[in-house]
Formats: structure tokens, sequence, C-alpha cells
């Protein structure tokens, strides 16, 4: 093979590299939005999905996009078919249902999993009655939930403020946040920060989910909060490290989802998805605390 | 004591009557029950005051995603008419017709129109930020083409007529008159949709509920989801959208009145082009709003379609 | 006369009205080691929470000297051994005291940690995940913790449970190294001769103070038998307790029919 064969060969390498990876985000702006706002949210809703499922609440996604309707339903009421009076309702909703089943499990002999269910689904109800009583049948959901093809300026100056204060939050709480989560007794004993810690954190989830939805849509916020922290949780036993892996791995997934959906024709949330979970089912499977490594017999075992 | 009888007998005939007048009055008026808004307008056209009418899924609302309420099953049973587009279209009837056990039989509205298959089978709207696929082997949206709409009126003025034989008189009467309105609107549509050059025809929209507008006047409406049966639009299918788009530089962008509005206003941003207004597909607008009526409704989409596309 | 390092005032703990501990009063004072003694049920834990702030009084008080640093070592942790952490992060929970939630761990605190992670007999485990411990390592490693806290009030509740006579022995040493350097140590321990042979003092406890003072007598037979006639249970038909604590005495007739006193519990918390 001559010299020039092989750079020709290597030019054709970098060049199909640069139209299949590079050119779809450099063509259309709405793929630059997607991929920038899914980045955005990764940001901040993986490392908050790690402690969420630290903390055993992994399913407070689903019940969050459910317990949202009556503060949605509530701003349609009163302004109409409008994003941010729905959105703002929306949050305020999921902020009462988080905090008060936070509450209640705290100070009750109730345990989390099902107070958050009991208000998500007081909540729903409740929300559906307004609803109707409207008399209309508008699916105020379908009007808020949005996708993420179609961001707009709005959308992702809330998913870029929504991720700061995240950000920020985090850097200052972490470390009550990780005391908290690892003995909260003894954390009890030696500081009054537990609780207060525990509802902002509460509060975080939320702001999180509804920012996601509104901008991305359920599927892609709930997943983008829950499954790269799952798909982490194999791979280390530090949580500092396990919330960059999450991050990397939503990001990673981000990306991937969004040219299988340019080039295979997929749906863009479910691309993103599954790209996500099979970085999952590959930990689950290969990862060194992962299904084949622990249950492999090695033959070899250290001295000491 | 002959004063009391007689005062008796008086108090009966005024008690009975009193009782029988009501009686009479609500023998007088049919009681329609339309399935959505504009089977309701068309109801309303063709019986006038004679009928007793009530819409089910109403303006701005979407068929797809109604939850009936018991009320409704209530008029069901007590109806005389029922009014339905068929093909699938109302995906709740079925189950409301057996709940309520509603003796009138029902009518479908598509029966003998020009319908259009599907080649996807089926089409989608909105629902909870996915959408629900309806799987049908035919396009239900047959009203968008005001040939299949006097066939509704015909169907509708034989089920007056079947049930109540008296006002048959009037209900022809007034059908004949719509008709000749329909024809009227008719006329105007494809005169103002000739004005618009050939190569220009092309409409944006969220999803396709114009392909019977498409197939009569001659207009292409484009839709991100066109006939992909994910629950969602594809990139690939946005991209080639906001390329053709480029390319021809001749589409307007339209939002509608019951679908999300975000992708088709970034399609459009994307492309250069802003939107070009609102179309009504599948309800109609409350009273007072641009599309009250079914014929307000097309003149308004085919007003906002061409000065639209003409604009730009 | 030492100072005082706790000072408790007719405290009484309870739950739902039922009293765990009631009218104890007293005063441990400071660079004094204590072991804390009674039967099941007789109060020990609810006394180290009431200590700690955990359990609010229903009635006296618990005061603790003003700025003393306190480190509690609970019977039960709630700690959740499948959380991802290191030995290392699990003992450097206790410079929380030091540096809260802001201050950088300087270099000294990563070396107290490890210092104190020596004197338990851990070293070499710091980067091990907390889920790969024994029993034992576990003790040794909140024990380290509590070295850590670097503390003038240690209370331990049971940390003998569950060890190894090796690990118990360390840490024995431990803890009266704690008192040479005049740290107030209280320690629940529920083997006798433990504490006879380690503790200088003892407070006997059957949901009241029965003995308080030197360890051998306190310990002594008829004290023993006076702690272990308080009833373990709850009785929900306890008449009301008056104020101040009167013993009342009742006679009653048993099964073998000999007559006996029994101290009847009669408490009212809400009394004050």
């Amino acid at each position: 093979m001559t010299a020039s064969r092989v750079t020709g060969t290597w030019r054709d390498v970098i060049h199909m590299l640069y139209e299949t990876l590079i050119l779809p985000f450099v063509e259309f702006g709405f793929m630059q939005r997607a991929l920038f706002g899914a980045f955005m949210l990764s940001l901040s809703a993986c490392p908050v999905g790690v402690f969420l499922m630290l903390r055993r609440m992994s399913l407070t996604g689903d019940a969050m996009a459910h317990a949202i309707l009556p503060g949605a339903a509530a701003g349609f009421l009163l302004y109409g078919l409008e994003i941010i009076p729905m959105t703002i309702g929306g949050l305020i909703a999921g902020v009462v249902v988080a905090l008060g089943a936070g509450a209640v499990a705290r100070f009750t002999i109730q345990k989390e999993d099902a107070s958050m269910a009991a208000f998500y689904l007081i909540s729903l109800s409740l929300g559906v009655l307004m609803v109707s009583l409207r008399g209309s049948s508008v699916d105020l959901m379908h009007v808020l939930f949005g996708s993420v093809l179609a961001l707009n300026n709005d959308a992702l100056i809330l998913i870029a403020m929504v991720s700061g204060i995240t950000l920020c939050a985090l850097g200052v709480f972490g470390r009550a946040l990780v005391a908290e989560c690892m003995d909260p007794l003894f954390f009890r004993s030696v500081s009054r920060l537990g609780s207060p810690v525990h509802f902002l954190f509460l509060g975080l989830v939320v702001t999180n989910l509804v920012a996601g939805f509104q901008a991305l849509g359920t599927l892609l916020a709930v997943g983008l909060m829950i499954l790269p922290a799952a798909g982490a949780r194999f791979w280390t036993q530090s949580v500092a490290t396990m919330c960059l892996l999450s991050v990397a791995i939503g990001v990673c997934s981000s990306a991937v989802g969004l040219l299988l959906s340019y080039h295979a024709s997929l749906p863009s949330g479910p691309a993103v998805m599954l790209s996500a979970g099979s970085v999952y089912f590959f930990s689950v499977i290969a990862s060194p605390r992962g299904l084949l490594l622990s249950h492999l017999r090695r033959s070899a075992h250290g001295s000491a | 004591m002959k004063n009391l009888s007689k005062l008796i007998a008086r108090m009966t005939v005024v008690i009975f009557a009193s009782l029988a007048v009501p009686a009479l009055a609500h023998a007088e008026k049919l009681s329609v029950v339309a399935s959505f808004s504009i089977i309701g307008d068309f109801a309303k056209a063709i019986g006038g005051e004679r009928i007793a009418l009530r819409t089910l899924v109403g303006a701005n609302s979407d068929a797809h995603v109604y939850e009936p309420k018991p009320a409704d099953a209530l008029a069901l049973a007590k109806a005389d008419v029922i009014l339905v587009n068929g093909l699938l279209f109302e995906g709740f009837m079925d189950r409301l017709i057996q709940a309520s056990e509603a003796k009138a039989k029902l009518t479908v509205l598509t029966e003998g129109t020009d319908i259009l298959n599907d080649p996807a089978g089926g089409h989608y709207h909105y629902v909870d930020g996915k959408a629900v696929f309806h799987a049908t082997p035919n396009d239900p949206h047959a009203w968008q083409s005001v040939g299949n709409a006097k066939i509704y009126i015909q169907n509708i003025a034989k089920a007056f007529c079947a049930a109540d034989a008296q006002g048959c008189s009037t209900y022809d009467a007034n059908a004949t008159a719509y008709s000749e309105q329909l024809a009227a609107l008719a006329e105007e549509i494809e005169a103002a949709v000739s004005a618009i050059p050939q190569e220009r025809r092309v409409a944006v929209v969220a999803h396709n509920a114009f392909r019977y507008f498409e197939r009569d006047y001659g207009v292409t409406f484009l839709a991100p989801q066109g006939v992909s049966t994910e629950s969602e639009a594809s990139a690939a299918d946005v991209a080639s959208l906001i390329r053709e788009i480029r390319e021809k530089r001749d589409a307007a962008v339209f939002a509608e009145n019951i679908s999300d509005a975000r992708l088709v206003e970034q399609i459009a941003s994307e492309a250069g082009l802003t939107l070009g207004g609102t179309l009504y597909s599948d309800a109609l607008s409350p009273a007072g709003g641009p599309a009250s009526t079914y014929i307000d409704m097309m003149r308004h989409n085919v007003q906002t379609l061409t000065s639209a596309i003409n604009r730009g | 006369m030492t100072e005082a390092c706790l000072t408790f005032d007719n405290l009484t703990l309870g739950y739902n009205r039922h009293p765990a501990v009631h009218h104890m009063t007293g005063v441990v004072r400071k660079g004094s080691l204590v072991a804390v003694v009674g039967g099941n049920g007789s109060g020990k834990s609810t006394l180290m929470k009431g200590i700690v702030g955990l359990l609010r009084p229903t009635s006296g008080t618990c005061s603790i000297a003003p700025g003393t640093r306190f480190a509690y070592l609970p019977q039960l942790s709630e700690l959740d051994r499948s959380f991802p952490a290191r030995v290392l992060d699990l003992v450097s929970l206790g410079l929380w005291p030091k540096r809260g939630l802001l201050g950088r761990h300087s270099a000294e605190d990563r070396q107290a940690v490890t210092q104190a992670l020596l004197s338990v007999g851990l070293e070499g485990v710091e980067k091990r995940s907390i889920d790969t411990l024994s029993g034992g390592q576990m003790q040794r490693a909140l024990f380290a913790r509590v070295l850590v806290q670097d503390a003038d009030l240690i209370l331990l509740d049971e940390p003998f449970n569950a060890v190894d006579s090796r690990t118990l022995t360390d840490l024995i040493a431990l803890i009266k190294h704690w008192q040479d350097q005049r740290r107030t140590v209280m320690v629940v321990v529920h083997d006798l001769d433990l504490v006879r042979e380690h503790f200088p003092e003892a407070l006997l406890l059957a949901r009241r103070p029965i003995a308080w003072g030197e360890a051998r007598q306190t310990l002594s037979a008829e004290n023993l038998l006076r702690a272990r006639q308080f009833g373990e249970a709850w009785d929900e038909n306890a008449p009301w307790c008056g104020q101040p604590a009167h013993d009342l005495h009742e006679t009653m007739i048993d099964h073998d029919g000999i007559a006996r006193h029994r101290h009847v519990a009669r408490c009212n918390p809400y009394a004050l």
C-alpha cells in the first residue's frame, strides 16, 4: 500500500466519522439545541439521581409526573393554556407533594415509598377533578410536556437556571447530604442540618423533574435522572465518582441517542433512553460488581 | 256542594292540562346527541329550533383524550338520534353506548363519504406527551373535504327524518339551504387555492389531519411526524423536513388548535419562517372565536393558509 | 470539688406517657468513667438518647456543661452498610463537629483519621469499602470515628456486643486511655464482671437510679436484687405518679403465698 493510499484511507475514515458524528449537529440548529439541553439537564439531574437512588427513592420520578397535575390545572384554570403559569403551578404542586410525603415519612411511622405513593395518588385525583370541573377535555399534560427536538430559548434558559442552582446547592450541601444518607442517626447527633438538607434535596428533585418535563418530556426527564445513576452504581464505591460517571453516561447517551434518531430515524426520547439503557445492561453484566464477575468462580485467590 | 264539585273538576282539568303542556312541548323537540363540535354544528344547521342538541366533545377539545361523564351517558340514554363521525374517531363511544343502554341507533356520518386510506394504517394525536396511535386503516378526518361534508348533511337529514317524520320537510329544507352554502364555500376555497402558484402550495403542520383537504384542493401538507408510527418525531424526520423547506423556500408553517405548537415553532424558526397562524383541524373554536361554525372554520383555515403563503 | 459535666435534675424520659427513665437526679463529674448497668428495658439506652438530645425529657432536665463537645455511639447503628463509602469516609464523618459543612479537611485532619484507625487496630483498611468489614471491624471503625470527634463527653451504648475478646481488650484499653486524657466517658455494659474489673464507677438503673457510686459497692447483691424487681413491661394500668417521688409500698400476696413489697411505678409525666 502506497503512502498516499494509506493517508487517503485515513482521510476517508475521518470524513466518514465527521459526517456521522459531527455534521448533524453542525447542520441543524434543532440538533444543537437538543444536545445542549440534554447535556445541561444531565449535569444536574444525574447527580441528583445518584442520591435519589442511594435513598431508595428511584420511583419518585414517575410519581412526580402525575403529582404535578393539580398545579398545572390551577395554572390552566387561572391563566388558560399558557406554559409559564402551568409550569409554576406544577412546580408548586410537586414541591408540596414531595415535602409533604417527606415530612410524613420523617416524623411518623410511615416510610417514604408509601407516603410518596399516597400523596401522588391524592394529588393526581385532585388534578383530574379540577380539570373535569372546568368542563373542557383539553389534555393539559400534552401542552405542558415538551420534546427534546422542540427546545425553544425559554426552555433552554429554564434548564440552564435549574442546572446552575442544582450544582450550587449540591456543591454547598453535598457533604451534609452524604452524611445524612450514610448514617442519619449519627448525623442527627452532631448536626441539626439533617432534616433541612433532606427537604432541600427533595426540592431539587422536583425542580429538576418539572423543568425536565416542560423542556424534554417525561421520558427523558425521569430517565436521565435514574438510568445513568443506576448504571454508574456498578463501577465505583465513591459517591463523588458515581456522580461524575453518571453525568458522563447521561451526556454520552444523549449524544448517541440523538445521532441514532437522526441516522436511523428513531424517535428521539426513546433513543436516548435506550442508549442509557444499554450502558446500564452492560454495567449489570460486565462490571466488577456485576453479574458475570461476581459469580464467576475464580480459581486463584490471594494469600491475605 | 255543586259549586265544590265543579271547582274540583275545573282544578283537575287545569292540573292535567298544565302537566300535559310541558310534555307536549318536550315531545316537540328532537333529542340529539352529537359526538363532537363539528358534527354538532351540522346538526344545529339542519335541526334548528326543532332539536335539543347536546355535544359531547366541545370546542377546542380533543376527542381522543375525552373522558365521558355520567351526564353524557344519561343524555345518550334519552337521545332520539345519536350522531358520530365513525372510522374509529371517537374511541370512547362504543363503551359509552353500552354503558348508557341507549335505545337510539347510531348514525355514522362517514357512511357514503369518499374515504382515504391511511397508508401507515393510522395516525395519532398527542396525549401525555406521547401520541396515542390511532390504528385505523382509514383517515377519519373526512369533514375536511367540503364534498364529504355535504354527505354528512344528507345523512343527518335522513336520520332526523326517520326519528321525527313530522319535521321532515323542515329538515330537508334546511339541508338543501345548507348544502348550497357548502357549495359556495367549496367554490370559494378552490378559487382561493388556485390563486396560489402551484409550487407554493405547501403547508407544514404538527400532525397531518388535513389529508382530505389536500386531496380535494391541492395544498400539500407536511408534518414532522408524517406517516411514521412511532410516538415521537425522529430527528431524521425533522431534519428532512427542515431541509426540504430550506431548499424549496416556499412553505408556510402553522400551529393547530389542539396540538403542541413548540415543535412546529422550532422547525419554522430554523427554516427561517414564522408561524403563519393557527389552523383548526379536529374541533371548532368557542363562540366568538374565528372558527365557531364549520363554514367559519373552513374559511378561516383557507384565509390563514393563503395569507401566510402569499406573505412568505 | 471536680466540675460537673452532666447534671440530671428529676429527669423523666419516656415514650407515649410510659416512663422509660424517671426521677433521675445526680451529677456526672468531669473526667469520670461510669458504667451504666441494668436489666433489659431498664432505661439505659433511653438515658443515653436523652443526654444527647435525641429524646426530649417529659419532665425535669438534663444539662451538659456549656462548651462540652460530645460523641455518641448508639446501640443500633442506622448506618447504611450498602452505602458506597470507604472506611476513610466513614471515619471522616467524625470531622463534622470541627469542620462542618464547608470546612476543608486539612492534612492535619487526614493525619488524625489515620491515627485513629491505627489506634483501633485498623491500619491499612482505609480504602476498603464498608460493606466488606466484619462486625468487629465495623465496631472498631465506629470507635475510630468517635476518636476523631475528639469529644469531652463520650457516650457508648453497648459497644461490646458481638465483638471478639481481642477487640474487647483493645477497646477497653482505648476507653482507659480516654479517661487518662480527662474525658468523661459513660458506657452501657451488660457484663457485670467486666464492670467490676475495669470501671471505677457504676450507675445501676431500673428505670430509676437504684444505686450510683463506686462500682463494686453499686453492684452489691442487695442492690442487684432490688433492681431485678422492677417490672420490665409497661403497665397500662399503673396509676399516676405523684410529686415528689414517693415510693409507695404495697403489700401483695403472690402465688407462693409470700407477702412481698412491690414498688409500684406511679408516674405522671406531665406533673411539674
